[in-house]
């Protein structure tokens, strides 16, 4: 009930106080501090983190989660990863990770970043993430439509990533991309950073194309991994959209290295909901664990410890050690 | 609370350990999402057997309770379900 309305009935009739003060339950309904405090006569939590509630929030969450799959059918491209990936620190971070290991560092090939070029470009038109195309198209088929002659080669995809240092741990991370990314049988890499529309989400693709040539004195030179860092520095920046990208072979240069940018960041928007929801109830819990020890309220609910230590663990999680991103 | 806790440290104790090691988990799978929700799934049903063993030994469980505790292990999982599922 709003204080005027109180001061009013007050006026009325001064008796009033009295009868409220012998029938609390008749303004009950209107305490409205009890929803966010634990109520001292029922015993039981803040009506904002009744079962009730609890399970309203429990629906909400899947609401939106619902929510996040079904707006890219409609409007694609609104939600996305926003990324700032470029080549040169892929390849700076790869060869740290083998100089780490006592390997030799590899060379950025033209031929292998334009393999990966057209893969990246090939997975967005037919939209598709995995090492083989929905024709049959594999690895090997995009390094030797480029003319590279090899003895071995190898690739490593990743999408949804934020920078180029997290796409690079995440090899390092899975044991069977370590093995492409630590490969003593390697002397050459390429790689391909293209963003795009992917599902409805706009994402940027990664795809690094490993190789020995069967040739030795076929390895680039410094001269020529100049040349192509300097070339991915000067292409024309054109972010692919899905069913519309010409074919790698036609144009394999030109390539989306800009940061992505969607107008929603699927990332920070899942993780802002599920740590204001936790928050909330975490805050809530907190509250009630003070206030119930403060005005003595034996609640005969569940361990109200036990439910903020679990919300507690899961924020940290959350907020420290769960990362976007996926390699293949 | 604190007495609370020193009555039941066992308990406590289990569950302290159990969400030290689903933290570690968390850490070891960081880059592994599909790991991720079955650490977050495992997890959830922990908690929510913890919690109705919990009142089941001090004979203090009600069907309220368990329910409390399956919707709490609901919320923990949507809240990490909702960040790998993206």
């Amino acid at each position: 009930m709003p204080f005027n309305l109180f001061r009013k009935k007050i006026q009325e009739n001064p008796t009033i106080i009295k009868y409220w003060r012998k029938n609390p339950k008749s303004i009950e309904k209107y305490q409205f501090i009890y929803h966010f405090l634990p109520h001292p006569k029922t015993k039981r939590r803040a009506s904002l983190i009744s079962n009730k509630a609890i399970f309203l929030y429990c629906s909400l969450i899947i609401l939106i989660a619902v929510a996040f799959r079904i707006i890219p059918k409609f409007a694609p491209g609104v939600l996305g990863y926003a990324s700032n990936i470029n080549i040169k620190d892929l390849l700076e971070y790869t060869n740290k990770k083998r100089g780490d290991t006592g390997l030799s560092d590899l060379r950025l090939n033209a031929k292998l970043t334009a393999a990966a070029q057209a893969k990246a470009a090939d997975m967005f038109k037919d939209g598709y993430w995995s090492h083989v195309a929905p024709d049959g198209a594999e690895p090997w088929d995009f390094i030797l439509g480029q003319n590279y002659d090899y003895i071995y080669a190898g690739e490593n995809l990743a999408k949804n990533f934020s920078t180029s240092k997290e796409v690079v741990e995440a090899w390092f991370k899975s044991p069977s991309h370590k093995s492409n990314l630590l490969g003593a049988n390697y002397d050459e890499v390429g790689f391909a950073v293209v963003n795009g529309v992917m599902n409805g989400y706009e994402t940027t693709l990664v795809v690094q194309m490993f190789g020995r040539p069967r040739q030795p004195s076929m390895v680039a030179s410094v001269y020529e991994e100049k040349n192509v860092l300097e070339g991915q520095k000067s292409e024309t920046l054109v972010a692919p959209v899905q069913g519309s990208q010409t074919s790698a072979a036609e144009e394999p240069a030109k390539v989306a290295i800009a940061p992505a940018s969607p107008k929603v960041d699927v990332t920070i928007a899942t993780k802002s909901i599920s740590l204001a929801f936790g928050g909330f109830v975490g805050s809530l819990l907190a509250v009630d664990l003070f206030y119930s020890k403060k005005k003595g309220i034996n609640k005969l609910t569940g361990q109200t410890f036990a439910h903020l230590f679990i919300l507690l663990v899961v924020i940290a999680g959350i907020w420290f050690v769960l990362k976007p991103g996926i390699v293949l | 609370m604190m007495e609370n806790i020193k009555e039941h440290i066992i308990e406590y104790m289990v569950l302290f350990v159990a969400m030290t090691g689903f933290i570690c988990l968390l850490m070891i799978f960081r880059y592994n999402k599909l790991a991720l929700l079955g650490v977050s799934g495992i997890g959830s049903v922990f908690y929510i057997l913890w919690g109705i063993i919990h009142h089941a030994i001090r004979k203090r469980l009600t069907r309220t309770i368990a329910y409390e505790y399956i919707l709490f292990g609901i919320l923990v999982f949507l809240l990490l379900f909702t960040v790998l599922s993206f």
